[in-house]
């Protein structure tokens, strides 16, 4: 199976169970989604519940504003992210703030999903990663998937929620061929130990997980020693739970993003980690995140500008001899 | 010009194609940017159009065929008198055409360039803060042992865990504290003395009365979980006392070679004994595998003599020698351990007279061997009842005893 057929099959049952469900975006009906995730949807449901929309992503967001406080569950697809910024007022001023100036009285039922990152040679335009402007806006969870598991049990309990949901997906994961793992407990707000270890814990999601996980190998023979990598669910809320007894064993924090350093999530992450458990660390947090530059179009300058396995490994490498491994 | 079309790249991300629908048979006539196939991507279903005009003389890629990028998927004949000959003729590419390899970025990690960090000059008293709490929590001054040298600056956690063990553990009492896996800190907060040696530390572990905690092997862990799951096998057990003076006279091998042997042979009229239940299935084999229990130290290994029926006596007794030698040496393969449907073990060397064996999951069943005692052994079978009932366990033993009482056939053994 694929990635994007996880999301694909998440979107069919919920439609299926639930005939409120709807979803609308740009070539999401008849041309089956510019990433084929929304495939067959507008053949078996109907144009009136697999929504083509004019390329209005502002008015995509609000409509499905509208369709939730009217009883609907939208779930409303942005091409990538870099073209949510013109749907940053609806999201920012309406989507996330409608249930709490409504004194909970109007609920809000509705996801938002868009693939971010670097794919391949698409330039600054085109290959950002945004996060940051979605965990720092209060009133909304921002949900990740970073592999089919994630994205089938996600996708489905971000549509079930009553809250509105940023639901992140990663454009080079849609091809990737993965398995979902049967899950039934499956909780976005709990992070996964997908690697157990007891001398690093390495935080990371979406495309970054994986390469991280290609890297780990290495650091462990390197350094000799034992890596720890989490695989979050939700950035906010956060599973701070998950993470501190996990740096609590360890001593050592490590977040790989692929959003730029300053002003990352990534920084907020360690934020945390410091006020927390700061008698715990036994070596400074580490990022390693992306440059601080627009994406160049370049592809040698386009993977300088994020981080790599072979970034990754080095960077904790030479970080870990620094502090005492 | 022959010209050979190959799966397109048609977005970015696209490693691989599906071949929807041929716009074209072979023998069309195609004009350059025609239609010519429908192609699935990562993204979509595109119509792909010729890059060259000619007549389609060849199609390598059926429908519905999944390819990777670049591999040939037909030819086009651009001289169209050369094309009418060639139509439908075999073609030299053959589809087993090593497809080209994939434009995948490497994985491949090298850490060589690595430069060693810079060496941080810090003032003493600098620590991390888990080694400051530490540090605190035992009662060290940090910055007096950093100034003679006994720390190193900053210091780690584990800088202060090497200085405080060395300091109150002899070298000895270390080894003991790995051994039983103890907490150094709280042991040394428990004894309460300045320097614990290994005294200290035997009559600390007498009086807590604690437990050396063992992993078990990777091996053993395989034989505990095998274990459990023949606890789910419904079993019945039968008891025979065999005669095999015959055999007694003979002797020229162990006792165990000769029972293998005999086992082998009879299992041949036998279908059931070489049966096995998995999953749902039965699964019948032709071949007289038995497994054999040797137990090396604490390990337990169970490897398998195949096609017996086939094998001389001796060939057999050189077999159970070799996978003895190579159970002790722990140089047992996959294949070794795999094929049998029904096991021997043993205890009779030991002078035991009868025990009940435990079946390994999927055999039909299992033997254990007593002593003999005047000619006579006493032999228990465990059967699993999934496959084999009662009656036919018991014409299994009867044939069994013919066997050993017939000396015609004891004798031609070699």
């Amino acid at each position: 199976m694929l990635y994007r057929e996880a999301l694909n099959k998440a979107l069919d049952e919920m439609m299926e169970k639930d005939e409120t469900v709807v979803i609308l975006g740009e070539d999401v009906g008849f041309y089956g989604g510019n990433y084929r995730v929304t495939e067959g949807l507008y053949a078996k449901y109907g144009e009136k519940r697999a929504i083509d929309t004019p390329i209005a992503e502002n008015s995509i967001v609000g409509n499905a504003i509208g369709m939730a406080i009217g009883g609907l569950r939208p779930v409303a697809e942005i091409m990538t992210v870099n073209f949510i910024l013109i749907a940053m007022d609806q999201i920012v001023n309406q989507m996330a703030k409608l249930r709490y100036m409504s004194g909970g009285k109007v609920e809000l039922p509705m996801v938002v999903r868009t693939p971010q990152g670097v794919s391949k040679q698409l330039a600054a335009q085109h290959s950002q990663s945004l996060e940051r402007f979605f965990t720092s806006t209060p009133g909304l969870i921002t949900m990740v998937a970073s592999d089919a598991t994630a994205a089938y049990y996600g996708l489905k309990y971000a549509i079930e929620l009553d809250d509105p949901v940023i639901f992140l997906e990663h454009e080079l994961l849609y091809p990737m061929k993965m398995e979902i793992q049967e899950r039934k407990d499956f909780d976005p707000f709990k992070a996964d130990v997908v690697k157990e270890g007891k001398d690093i814990t390495v935080v990371s999601y979406l495309k970054m997980l994986h390469d991280t996980l290609q890297a780990v190998s290495v650091i462990e023979k390197e350094l000799g020693v034992s890596v720890e990598v989490i695989n979050l669910h939700s950035l906010n809320p956060l599973d701070m739970e998950t993470i501190s007894k996990s740096v609590k064993k360890t001593g050592r924090f490590v977040i790989v993003t692929e959003e730029p350093k300053t002003g990352s999530f990534a920084g907020e992450i360690v934020s945390k980690v410091t006020e927390e458990l700061f008698y715990q660390l036994d070596a400074p947090p580490l990022r390693i995140c992306g440059e601080d530059v627009p994406t160049p179009y370049n592809r040698k300058l386009e993977l300088l500008s994020i981080p790599t396995p072979d970034k990754i490994a080095k960077q904790i490498i030479y970080w870990g001899r620094e502090n005492g491994i | 010009m022959e010209y050979k079309v190959v799966m397109p790249q048609l977005t970015d991300t696209m490693e691989e194609g599906k071949i929807v629908r041929w716009l074209k048979k072979e023998g069309d006539y195609v004009k350059k940017d025609e239609p010519l196939v429908e192609i699935e991507s990562d993204k979509a279903v595109m119509e792909v159009p010729s890059m060259r005009e000619g007549v389609l003389v060849k199609i390598l890629a059926e429908e519905g065929e999944e390819l990777p990028v670049g591999q040939p998927i037909a030819v086009i004949e651009t001289e169209v008198e050369k094309a009418k000959e060639e139509v439908g003729k075999p073609v030299e590419v053959k589809k087993e055409e090593k497809p080209p390899e994939k434009r995948k970025e490497k994985v491949e990690i090298k850490v060589e360039g690595i430069k060693p960090p810079e060496k941080i000059k810090l003032p003493e008293g600098s620590a991390s803060p888990s080694a400051r709490k530490l540090a605190g929590e035992l009662g060290l001054n940090l910055k007096e042992l950093q100034g003679k040298g006994e720390i190193p600056t900053p210091a780690h956690e584990k800088d202060i865990k090497e200085y405080f063990y060395k300091k109150f553990f002899t070298k000895s009492a270390l080894d003991i504290l790995k051994e039983y896996n103890l907490d150094p800190e709280d042991v040394y907060k428990e004894i309460g003395k300045k320097k614990i040696d290994k005294t200290d530390l035997e009559r600390y572990i007498k009086t807590k009365n604690i437990p050396i905690t063992q992993k078990p092997s990777d091996i053993q862990s395989v034989l505990i979980k095998n274990l459990s799951k023949s606890t789910q096998i419904p079993v019945y057990y039968i008891t025979h006392q065999f005669d095999i003076s015959l055999i007694l006279k003979q002797e020229k091998y162990t006792i165990t070679a000769y029972i293998i042997k005999i086992f082998g042979d009879v299992m041949q009229d036998h279908p059931k004994i070489r049966t096995v239940y998995r999953n749902g299935m039965f699964y019948t084999y032709p071949s007289s595998n038995i497994s054999v229990a040797i137990s090396v130290g604490e390990e337990l290994f169970n490897p398998t003599i195949k096609n017996v029926e086939t094998k001389s006596l001796k060939q057999v007794y050189e077999d159970l020698q070799n996978l003895r030698e190579k159970s002790k040496e722990k140089k047992l393969t996959v294949e070794d351990i795999q094929g049998a449907t029904f096991s021997i073990s043993n205890l009779g060397m030991f002078g035991i007279k009868q025990f009940f064996p435990v079946i390994p999951p999927f055999h039909s069943g299992i033997a254990g061997i007593g002593v003999a005692v005047d000619g006579i052994i006493s032999v228990s079978f465990t059967f699993d009842h999934r496959v084999v009932n009662g009656v036919q366990a018991a014409q299994f033993v009867i044939e069994l005893e013919k066997r050993m009482k017939d000396q015609k056939y004891i004798k031609s053994l070699k």
